[in-house]
């Protein structure tokens, strides 16, 4: 079912959402950079912008992200869990961003359900906005994951010049709607129709960044990638790790306790296996002690076959942030190009 | 969630982020694409930035050692006290002395500075990092007079050609790295220089073969090749061209040599990065200033789009000099006797200043009674850790200011908690000269303070001239004192991410003359037929900013687990010939002394070499003594 909301009446949806609980949206830093954040007010939203750098998964996986309180009492520890129940509205993720959320959820409902992540994702209502004009480095074409989405939404919007189509596409999505439903109208025809036409022109205006994944997943399934192309292409890695913090997809974490008084948050930091220690063993020994292997490792859980069945996609949702992000030349278009060409800068 | 821009305090790249919290707790960092030196991207380091804070041991009270026990003191107490222990000290006609330090800020150096030669009227004022870069900064100004003219790192990714003498690149300036990259892949020549073939090495057009501390030796031959090709009509004849000329006359050039001089000599734009060396202090002053001649006769430092950077380590290296916590210089990096500086800063302190220099961060360790460390642990980053720390202990009175708790502030006497990065205002001047604002992104554990706060109070105490009630206070007095730094406030309101360029205000003619080059590599002998070298030149394992980060810290400390007594590093086909394998101890023996250590064997170095990293620097330094490359005899035990 579709929606029309009139741009107007954007400013009053937003109010009356910021009365039930936090939103979250682009707001333009003094700095210039466009960044998610919790906003005060409706005007801090911005509606016209490229993807942020920085990826909304921080609003269901933060980069710091405290699972339980471990109490001292007498001889015996109190652990009581965390759980963050805030109700949020994430507005204006880009398409890539709203499956990069679905992806994530999905793969922490997997048995044994991680009930932190899911209670921060139950609560959250994702309300994407369709990308009319592709940003410049963003390859979703390839990923199924834009410009324009079909699922994975609970609202989509569409930005149709006076008035913003609302498709929705689950129950929150419904909610959010109906919780101001007298700004709301259902959307004509023809609007639905020139959101079919903003999504056709949307395919064309794609920029030059593509990424072959069916050629590069045959290749490492198949263990058709030679050790030296990987080293080769590890040398141009400077171990950043900012492809795996900014990616929409990539979930990897470690452990660590913030102790003070007698009272510890165990809290899981997001974390790279690009770096070294990632997988480093207590004995010393590092079963992915070169980067080459660290490399393969990222790239097979990305792309191979293996994980594509189990996830139903490819661990990339096109955003292109890891071209932007990559301190070396290592990022997802780059290899996978090498993969299926076979050669790494010649 | 908070969003609030600010500089990286880890390497002197400089780059930015905003660091992010949460109900007045850190959580994370996001990049910035708008920062001019990031672009959007971060290293290992700046992506954890925030770890240390929420994770550091930190300080949270002002302590006073009684009873040979720190114990938790209010402010006024442990002010009075250390007011008070020191005036005694004077009184009594003993050394005192200061460090600043290259992970403070600008204000909180100069402050330092201001206390030690103001309030406590000695040129005792130094860093520790300072004894590693002053080789390398005095053979560049010897060349290129105050600052060298440098290049942006942005604009590295442009250069045609990029000349780089490296520890390793990769690990000790992953932002540069990143430009270098940037520019091979789009065809740039990389010539590297250096004895181990390491990431950049294995990416570089031509890789010169160094022998440790003998990295002039290969300038030597660039610049004699150079001057083979004539110079080209772009650049002014720097003074001393001929005599530089007929000094080279005789150096042999190999093929590879000739090749790459006219590289560098053809380049339209041309990078020249160069890190502190291994070699002995003079020699290392010699190689630098032999780089920065290459730089000036092929006319790559009055040409924008080309120059050179020195690979510092620290956040601000630059600025520490800059504002003077040198026991030569006074802020601005003006010589000690330069009359019209020595003028402008006695009249803007209201106090004559002490005449002769002071004494130099390791011997400064050595001679004073009383010290104040600013945010430093010094064992931990000066070349003879464990003396350093020895000599600490001596020390009648030892002040710490710091946001952690690092070796030092466990031993001082007293200790004023101070804010770390992310609490504090102030600015941060990178190795491009680039001065960028700290935020206050959450308030400072328990009672600690802003540094600049404890500085300036301590000033007051002692020099009734000085006083400050805000950190814009302390920003307008460094403009008056080192005029590169003047207006900064309003310059750096102006822009967005809160940058300043630092020009150069009074821009010296280029000085060529030629310096000789002490082959070390020839003073091995059939006795101790080995180099070993100290490899590296900072710390980053022991620094708080990484041990205390859960994430940064996870690599260097599995490496001290599985190497509690260090090791040193040497190549396969002596470990052949020795009968070594990795693990097994050998006895280290040089003109200094014998040590016991272990063996990792590499095999991306040649033969007759082998390196201690700069951790385990302490671990050798019976063989090593002062020296940090030194012919050695290798038994296996």
């Amino acid at each position: 079912m579709a929606f029309a909301i009139e741009k107007k009446a954007v400013t009053k949806w937003l109010e009356k959402l910021l009365e039930s609980g936090e939103i979250v949206a682009p707001v333009r830093t003094p700095c210039g950079d466009v960044l998610f954040s919790t906003i005060r007010s409706a005007e801090q939203v911005v509606w016209d912008f490229p993807n942020p750098l920085h990826p909304p998964k921080e609003f269901v996986l933060p980069q710091t992200d405290p699972l339980v309180k471990i109490r001292r009492n007498g001889q015996h520890h109190e652990v009581e869990p965390i759980h963050d129940g805030t109700r949020r509205f994430l507005f204006n993720a880009r398409s890539c961003d709203a499956k990069g959320i679905a992806f994530l959820t999905r793969m922490h409902e997997m048995e044994p359900a991680d009930a932190s992540y899911l209670r921060r994702s139950d609560n959250l209502t994702v309300i994407s906005l369709a990308c009319a004009t592709p940003c410049p480095l963003g390859f979703c074409i390839c990923t199924d994951s834009g410009p324009f989405l079909s699922d994975s939404y609970d609202a989509q919007l569409t930005d149709l010049g006076e008035s913003y189509l609302v498709e929705v596409g689950s129950a929150k999505g419904e909610a959010v709607v109906s919780e101001a439903q007298s700004l709301f109208r259902t959307a004509t025809e023809d609007e639905v129709s020139q959101r079919k036409k903003l999504e056709e022109e949307a395919r064309h205006y794609f920029g030059e960044e593509t990424c072959h994944f069916a050629s590069a997943m045959r290749r490492i399934s198949t263990g058709r990638v030679p050790d030296t192309l990987w080293e080769k292409m590890g040398d141009w890695c400077l171990e950043c790790g900012g492809c795996n913090l900014i990616c929409p997809t990539c979930y990897c974490f470690s452990v660590k306790d913030l102790g003070r008084d007698g009272t510890w948050i165990r809290c899981r930091l997001r974390d790279s296996c690009q770096y070294a220690a990632f997988t480093l063993e207590a004995s010393g020994h590092n079963p992915r002690a070169q980067r080459k292997d660290r490399m393969k490792r990222r790239f097979f859980h990305k792309v191979s076959a293996q994980y594509y069945k189990r996830d139903g996609a490819v661990g990339c949702v096109g955003c292109g942030r890891c071209i932007k992000v990559c301190l070396g030349t290592t990022h997802m278009p780059a290899i996978v190009g090498a993969i299926r060409k076979g050669k790494w800068h010649e | 969630m908070l969003a609030i821009p600010t500089a990286c305090p880890f390497c002197s790249c400089g780059c930015g982020f905003y660091l992010l919290a949460r109900e007045g707790q850190l959580v994370g960092v996001a990049p910035s694409e708008t920062h001019p030196v990031s672009e959007g991207r971060l290293c290992a380091r700046g992506w954890s930035a925030h770890e240390a804070v929420l994770w550091g041991d930190r300080l949270r009270q002002p302590l006073l050692q009684r009873n040979g026990k720190q114990e938790s003191v209010s402010w006024d107490e442990a002010l009075d006290h250390v007011v008070g222990r020191l005036k005694q000290l004077m009184n009594a006609g003993k050394p005192v002395g200061v460090l600043g330090s290259s992970r403070a800020t600008n204000e909180e150096n100069y402050l330092a500075g201001r206390l030690a030669r103001a309030g406590l009227q000695t040129n005792n004022v130094d860093f520790s990092y300072h004894p590693i870069c002053r080789p390398l900064l005095a053979g560049l100004e010897e060349v290129c007079g105050k600052h060298a003219p440098s290049i942006h790192l942005n604009d590295i990714a442009s250069s045609q050609v990029i000349l780089l003498t490296e520890g390793n690149l990769a690990e000790t300036h992953p932002r540069a790295a990143s430009s270098v990259l940037k520019a091979v892949e789009k065809g740039a020549h990389l010539i590297s220089v250096g004895y181990r073939k390491t990431q950049m090495a294995r990416l570089a057009s031509l890789h010169l073969q160094a022998t440790p501390g003998n990295e002039g030796e290969v300038i030597n031959g660039l610049l004699a090749a150079v001057l083979d090709l004539g110079l080209q009509d772009r650049t002014l004849v720097p003074i001393g061209y001929d005599a530089l000329r007929r000094g080279l006359e005789t150096v042999k050039k190999t093929e590879e040599v000739r090749q790459a001089a006219e590289w560098i000599a053809r380049a339209e734009r041309a990078a020249f990065l160069i890190a502190p060396s291994c070699g002995q202090g003079d020699q290392s002053r010699k190689d630098a200033a032999a780089f920065a001649k290459l730089a000036a006769i092929t006319g790559h430092l009055d040409r924008s789009g080309s120059g050179l950077l020195p690979l510092l380590a620290r956040s601000n290296v630059r600025g520490a000099c800059d504002m003077g916590v040198v026991p030569d210089r006074l802020p601005g990096y003006d010589p000690l006797n330069d009359a019209r500086s020595r003028q402008r800063v006695q009249d803007l302190w209201d106090n004559k200043l002490p005449p002769a220099p002071g004494l130099s961060a390791e011997n400064l360790l050595e001679a004073v009674s009383g010290l104040i460390v600013v945010a430093d642990d010094p064992p931990s980053v000066v070349p003879m850790g464990q003396r350093a720390m020895a000599a600490m202990e001596r020390i009648e009175f030892l002040v710490v200011l710091d946001a952690f708790i690092t070796p030092t502030a466990r031993i001082a006497h007293a200790l004023l908690p101070i804010t770390s990065f992310a609490e504090t205002e102030g600015t941060l001047t990178n190795m491009e000269g680039r001065v960028q604002r700290l935020r206050v992104v959450t308030d400072p554990p328990g009672g600690a303070r802003p540094g600049w706060q404890v500085l300036a109070e301590l000033c007051g105490r002692f020099d009734a001239a000085a006083s400050f009630n805000s950190v814009s206070d302390v920003i307008r007095e460094i403009g008056q004192a080192a005029p590169g730094y003047a207006r900064m406030e309003q310059r750096l309101s102006e822009d967005g991410w809160g940058g300043v360029l630092l020009e150069d205000l009074d821009r010296a003619k280029f000085v060529v003359y030629p310096t000789g080059v002490t082959a070390m590599a020839a003073l091995t002998s059939a006795e101790r037929p080995y180099l070993l070298a100290r490899e590296g030149a900072f710390d980053w394992s022991h620094d708080p900013l990484v041990s205390f980060s859960p994430t940064l810290s996870r690599d260097y400390r599995s490496e001290r687990k599985l190497f509690p007594n260090g090791f040193v590093e040497i190549g396969k086909g002596d470990a052949d010939a020795l009968n070594l394998s990795g693990g097994r101890q050998v006895r280290l023996t040089s003109v200094h002394g014998e040590s016991v250590v272990p063996v990792r064997v590499r095999t991306d170095f040649k033969p007759g070499l082998l390196f201690v990293p700069y951790v385990f620097r302490d671990r050798v330094s019976n063989v090593l003594g002062a020296d940090g490359v030194t012919t050695v005899r290798v038994e296996r035990i």
